[in-house]
This record gives structure tokens, C-alpha cells and sequence, in this order.
């Protein structure tokens, strides 16, 4: 690393900015000096990290989809159905670890269902995945008979149970899960070939295609590898509420999209990374810890999202322009 | 930027010293945390909160409000959010409407565990770390609802009843002392009772107008167990010219629109709660706690009828329009 490459580079500084605005936030928060010494605290971090766990391990996926050129709309359905199916499996005794593995699992066939119809029908990921937000959504209900499913107390409680209210340690288990599968996702997004040919494949399908890359199989690997994320997601909301809810993370797409958006990622493919989804999602997490700390109305938490998710698309519209 | 990273780090690894209650001078600082905030029942709640700080103030107790409902409306992890963030904050104590008996229990423990105390006001938790209930009682309001409606069908008649959503503890209490209260009349007969309205006005339109459409030849009195159930419900009886009392409808909370409905005839009752003493008391009960008095485990704060015929004396007028002005400007 003593002498980076032109790439290493950028890509350094698409981090960077991601990073920047994070501490632009913190800094805006911490200049009231009435909720500086509760904002700035160890005991206040570890609830951002916590708050931030199930968006982003959506994210995580999210931004294998988003940098292959495709989309994933269903992300908030299958976390509910994933959520109701690991509440049901407890109700009906079964062990922890098969109940994680079950949770995570649902999430990987949802991810194929649409796989296969993105890379094997050759349809709009949108179209495709819409439509599973609609067909996963009423799963949940249906499997829940339209109501919670409510459990006795079970070990999955703790994944996300905050302890020790007064300072950042302990974190709860799903924080070193999020960390830790971020890092597993940033070796392989940047170190293996399967992580190349995800880019090359968003950057230009045809060429990808025609350099020898198996975009079908790819496509597929993609949306089942999300899905898997989508059901670790799923078990953390499950570990949240202590219930499984049908109705829970209505709208947690787009929280998800605007996540990878603001850490950097384009739309059209090709771009994007796991360092920065992260810290979109952590800058989302610290402006709704922020405003509820300063007093800030919710609809000027809901307006201020907006604008920073506009303000990072238009960054990188100029990135892109002075790098074309 | 770099003095602001270094706090932030000093901070990450520092254990906070033990604050206890704030000094004379220094304000309380209490949250109140409803399920949503576009309801005019919230804002009741808020007004309520309000005129206990005013109170308070007159009396010396400086109070800071931290007025503060989920992100997204009726979304039970946003909810617990906001629990959260406020728990860091360190305010002296919260009341808190959970939107789940189950989800919230856990957050509500854990501000318990960090020394803050926390009313539960509106809706019940299945928990026992809180400090005080104070709400309607759920169950007799709904057994008040079935009882006028069967007076109104001379004790004959298909009823419909459309719940409003799942986990919400206050409305399940209604719709089961409707229901229970039902049964002791043999001639009322419940056609259907497991349809939900949902979170909104139009979810709960679709609801209404589906189940009319279904069962509007038939039916004879309907029951909707909130306010965002109750309106849509006048509404889709109007729509298929049942309104007017040919069928005949009881409701719950007084929203604007419902007392007008109230007025014109298409709803024949309204089950009024008192949101506004619902913030105060959740306010005053809290304060009372942080002094070091005893305050009850459960604070009722009453149902009354309104009828068309007794909605014009002062103390229902005062229900059913609460001095809002006087209290949000």
C-alpha cells in the first residue's frame, strides 16, 4: 500500500466522501452543546450501531445487486417473512441454531425465486422483485394468520438486546455479526473473482458476456447470496421486536437503496462499495438518533433523509461527470 | 472537525458517572412518546402534556418537554428507536404509548435498568418494569359501545365489528368487551369479526367498503373501535345509502370528522375517551414518581357516551373539542 495505484485512489475517495459526510452529521450534532454530552457518548454509539444492524446487512446484499446493475424492491417483505418464519419455528421448539439457519435459508429461496427470474426469464429485476414485495409481504401475513407471532422468551432475544445502558461495551452480538460479515463482503467484493466479475458484469453486461463471464449464473448467485442477507436481517428484526411481525419494515427498501446511494454506489451499475453502504446507513442511523436527541420534529428528520439522499446523488453525478 | 473526533473517541470508552435528579434549577426533562402524531387524539395527548408542564411551572416544577412519535407512523421498530435515543439522552423519565404490548417490553426494561423511570399511558405492556398504566379502561368502553348498540336494535340485528389492528392492546380490549357484552344478548348475532381496518383512513376504507359490499343487505349495526376505523366506516355506509341510522353505527374517539357524523345522524354513538387527561395524568404521575411519592400501578381515565342528544352540554363539548388552541398555539 506504499504506493497506491490510480484505482486504490478513487477508490479511496469514494470512501472518503461517504466518510465526510458522516462527520459532517456527527459535527452538526455535536455543536449543540445542550445534547453534545448525550450525543457524543459511548452509551449513545452503541444504539446507533445497534439501530443500524438490520439496514445494514440489507445493504450488504443490496449492494451486490446494485453494483451488478440490477435492484431489489422486496428487501421489506422478505425481511418480515423471514422474521414470522423464525417466530414460527420457535413456537414449534425447535433449537436455536436451526432456527437461524432455517430464518437465513427462507431468505436464500426468496433471493433464488427472483434470481431465476431475473437471469432465467431475462426480466426487470424492478418488475421482478416488486412483485415479490407484494407475494413475500402477503406470505408473512398469511403464515402468521394476519396477526404477531408471539413467542416465549427464547436465547434469539439477546442477538439484539442492549446491556450495560451506560457505555459502548459490550456491543450486542448482531453489531459483530454486521461488522463481520461486512468485512467477509469487502474481501470478496474487492479480492476475488467472483467480486470482479460482479462489477464487470454492472458495468457492462454485453462485454461481461462476451469476455466469458456466465452472467445467467452469476445473476443467480447474486440475488440468492442477497436473499441469505436478507434472512440474517430478518433473524436481527425477529431478535429486535421478540416477535415475529408481518407488518414490520414497510418501506425498509428504500431506507436499504438510500443507503448504498448515499455510500457512493450508481444505479446503473458498475460502481459501489461495501465501506461506503456502511457508512450510509450509519449516516441515516446518527441524523434519526440526532433529531431525536435535539427535538427535531419527524417531519424534519423525514425532509432532512431527503435532502442528503439527493445531495449524494448529485455528488456523484459530478464525479462522474469530471471522471467521463 | 478533529477536537469533535477526539471527544467522540474519548467518549466511545468512557463509563458515564451516575446522573441523579437534576438539581432545583435544572428542568426536568420528560419525553412523551404517542404512537404517531397525525391523530387528533395525540394532539389531545399533547395538549394534555402541556397543561401538566404549565401546571408544574406554576407551582415551581420546570419541566422540558421532548414531544416525539415513531418516524414512520404505527412502525413498532421505529418506535423502539426513539426509546432508545431518548434512554442515551438521559431524560429524567418518559411516558410512552407502545405501539406493541410485546415489542416494546424490552426497551422499556432496558430504560428501567438505566435508572429511567417510564409511565406506560393509552395502551398496555406486557411487562412489569414501568411505573404506572394510565389509560382508558379499554375493555368497559367496548362493553359501553355493544350495550347502546343493542338498545339501539331493540336487542335484534346482524352486527359487524371492524377490528383496527393486531398487537394494539387498547383496541383489542374494546373489541373483546364489545364481543363478550354482545353475547349476553341472543338476539344480536355477529356476521363478521376478523376483518382489520389497518393503520390508515384508506386502508380502513378499503375494509369498510369491502365488508359492506359483502354484508351491507344484512347488516344491521357496526362497530369500529378507533377513530381511524370508525370515520372510513361512516363513510362507506354513506357511500351505499345506509347512512343516516338505517344502519346503525357506534364509534370510538371523537375525532372532527366523527362528531360531525355524529351531528348528521350517520353515526348514532361515540365512545369518547379523554386523551387530554391522558397526557396530564401520564405527565403528573411520572413528575409525582421522580419526587419520591407513591403513585398507583393503574390510573383510569374514563369513557362516556355521547349521543346525539347529549353532545351539546359543556363538559361533552369539552370532550369532544379539547382546547387544543390553548395549549399547542
Amino acid at each position: 500500500m506504499s504506493h497506491p495505484s490510480p484505482t486504490q485512489l478513487t477508490r479511496l475517495l469514494n470512501v472518503f466522501g461517504p466518510v465526510l459526510g458522516l462527520l459532517f452529521v456527527i459535527g452538526v450534532f455535536s455543536a449543540n452543546p445542550e445534547v453534545r454530552p448525550y450525543f457524543l457518548t459511548g452509551a449513545n454509539f452503541k444504539i446507533i450501531l445497534t439501530q443500524t444492524v438490520i439496514v445494514a446487512i440489507c445493504a450488504l446484499g443490496m449492494t451486490l445487486i446494485i453494483v451488478s446493475g440490477g435492484i431489489d424492491l422486496s428487501v421489506g417483505s422478505a425481511v418480515a417473512l423471514t422474521s414470522v418464519v423464525g417466530a414460527t419455528l420457535i413456537v414449534k421448539g425447535w433449537p436455536v441454531p436451526a432456527v437461524g439457519l432455517m430464518t437465513v435459508l427462507a431468505g436464500a429461496a426468496l433471493g433464488l425465486l427472483n434470481g431465476a427470474a431475473v437471469a432465467g426469464l431475462r426480466m426487470m429485476p424492478f418488475i421482478v422483485t416488486l412483485g415479490m414485495m407484494g407475494v413475500a409481504r402477503g406470505a408473512a401475513k398469511w403464515m402468521a394468520g394476519n396477526q404477531t407471532v408471539n413467542y416465549p422468551n427464547s436465547p434469539i432475544n439477546q442477538i439484539m438486546t442492549l446491556t450495560a445502558p451506560r457505555q459502548l461495551l459490550p456491543l450486542p452480538a448482531g453489531v459483530w455479526v454486521a461488522i463481520a460479515l461486512a468485512v467477509v463482503m469487502a474481501v470478496v467484493m474487492r479480492q476475488t473473482v467472483f467480486g470482479r466479475h460482479v462489477f464487470a458484469l454492472g458495468a457492462n453486461e454485453l462485454a461481461a458476456q462476451l469476455s466469458g463471464i456466465r452472467v445467467r449464473l452469476h445473476k443467480l448467485i447474486i440475488y440468492t447470496l442477497a436473499g441469505m442477507f436478507f434472512g440474517m436481517a430478518g433473524l436481527m428484526q425477529l431478535s429486535r421486536l421478540t416477535q415475529g411481525d408481518p407488518t414490520v419494515a414497510i418501506g425498509l427498501e428504500l431506507d436499504v437503496i438510500a443507503a448504498v446511494v448515499i455510500g457512493g454506489a450508481s444505479l446503473s451499475g458498475g460502481s459501489g462499495s461495501i465501506a461506503g453502504s456502511m457508512i450510509g446507513a450509519l449516516i441515516m442511523a446518527v441524523l434519526r438518533n440526532g433529531s431525536n436527541q435535539s427535538g427535531w420534529p419527524t417531519y424534519m428528520q423525514e425532509i432532512i433523509i431527503g435532502i442528503v439522499i439527493i445531495l449524494a446523488v448529485a455528488v456523484d453525478r459530478l464525479r462522474q461527470r469530471r471522471a467521463g | 472537525m478533529r477536537a469533535t473526533l477526539l471527544r467522540w473517541l474519548l467518549g466511545m470508552g468512557l463509563v458515564f458517572p451516575l446522573a441523579g435528579l437534576p438539581a432545583a434549577d435544572k428542568p426536568l426533562k420528560i419525553a412523551v412518546i404517542p404512537k404517531g402524531t397525525t391523530h387528533e387524539f395525540w394532539k389531545s395527548v399533547h395538549a394534555g402534556a402541556v397543561k401538566a408542564q404549565r401546571e408544574l411551572a406554576a407551582q415551581g416544577v420546570k419541566i422540558e418537554l421532548f414531544w416525539k412519535g415513531p418516524l414512520k407512523e404505527d412502525d413498532r421498530d421505529q418506535q423502539i428507536q426513539v426509546v432508545e435515543n431518548f434512554m442515551t439522552r438521559r431524560v429524567d423519565g418518559m411516558v410512552l404509548a407502545p405501539l406493541d404490548s410485546q415489542a416494546l417490553a424490552a426497551p422499556v426494561a432496558n430504560a428501567a435498568k438505566a435508572g429511567i423511570p417510564v409511565v406506560i399511558f393509552d395502551s398496555d405492556l406486557k411487562s412489569d418494569q414501568y411505573v404506572s398504566f394510565v389509560a382508558t379502561d379499554n375493555y368497559q368502553g367496548g362493553c359501553l359501545a355493544a350495550e347502546h348498540l343493542a338498545k339501539l336494535l331493540n336487542g335484534q340485528g346482524n352486527v359487524i365489528l371492524l377490528r383496527y389492528a393486531v398487537g394494539s392492546a387498547s383496541t383489542e380490549a374494546r373489541e373483546a368487551g364489545f364481543l363478550d357484552t354482545l353475547r349476553k344478548h341472543p338476539g344480536l348475532k355477529v356476521i363478521s369479526s376478523d376483518q382489520y381496518g389497518g393503520a390508515t383512513r384508506e386502508t380502513a376504507y378499503q375494509a369498510a367498503q369491502n365488508l359492506l359490499n359483502r354484508y351491507g343487505r344484512e347488516v344491521h349495526g357496526v362497530f369500529a373501535p378507533n377513530e381511524s376505523t370508525a370515520i372510513p366506516m361512516a363513510k362507506a355506509l354513506r357511500d351505499i345509502g345506509q347512512g343516516g341510522g338505517r344502519v346503525k353505527m357506534v364509534g370510538f374517539d371523537a375525532g372532527t370528522q366523527s362528531v360531525q357524523d355524529l351531528r348528521a345522524g350517520d353515526v348514532q354513538g361515540l365512545v369518547v375517551q379523554n386523551p387530554l387527561r391522558m397526557g396530564y395524568a401520564g405527565v403528573m404521575t411520572l413528575v409525582r414518581h421522580l419526587r419520591g411519592e407513591p403513585v398507583a400501578k393503574r390510573v383510569d381515565t374514563g369513557v362516556t357516551l355521547v349521543t346525539a342528544e347529549n353532545m351539546e352540554q359543556a363538559e361533552i363539548q369539552a370532550l369532544l373539542h379539547p382546547p387544543l388552541d390553548q395549549y399547542l398555539k
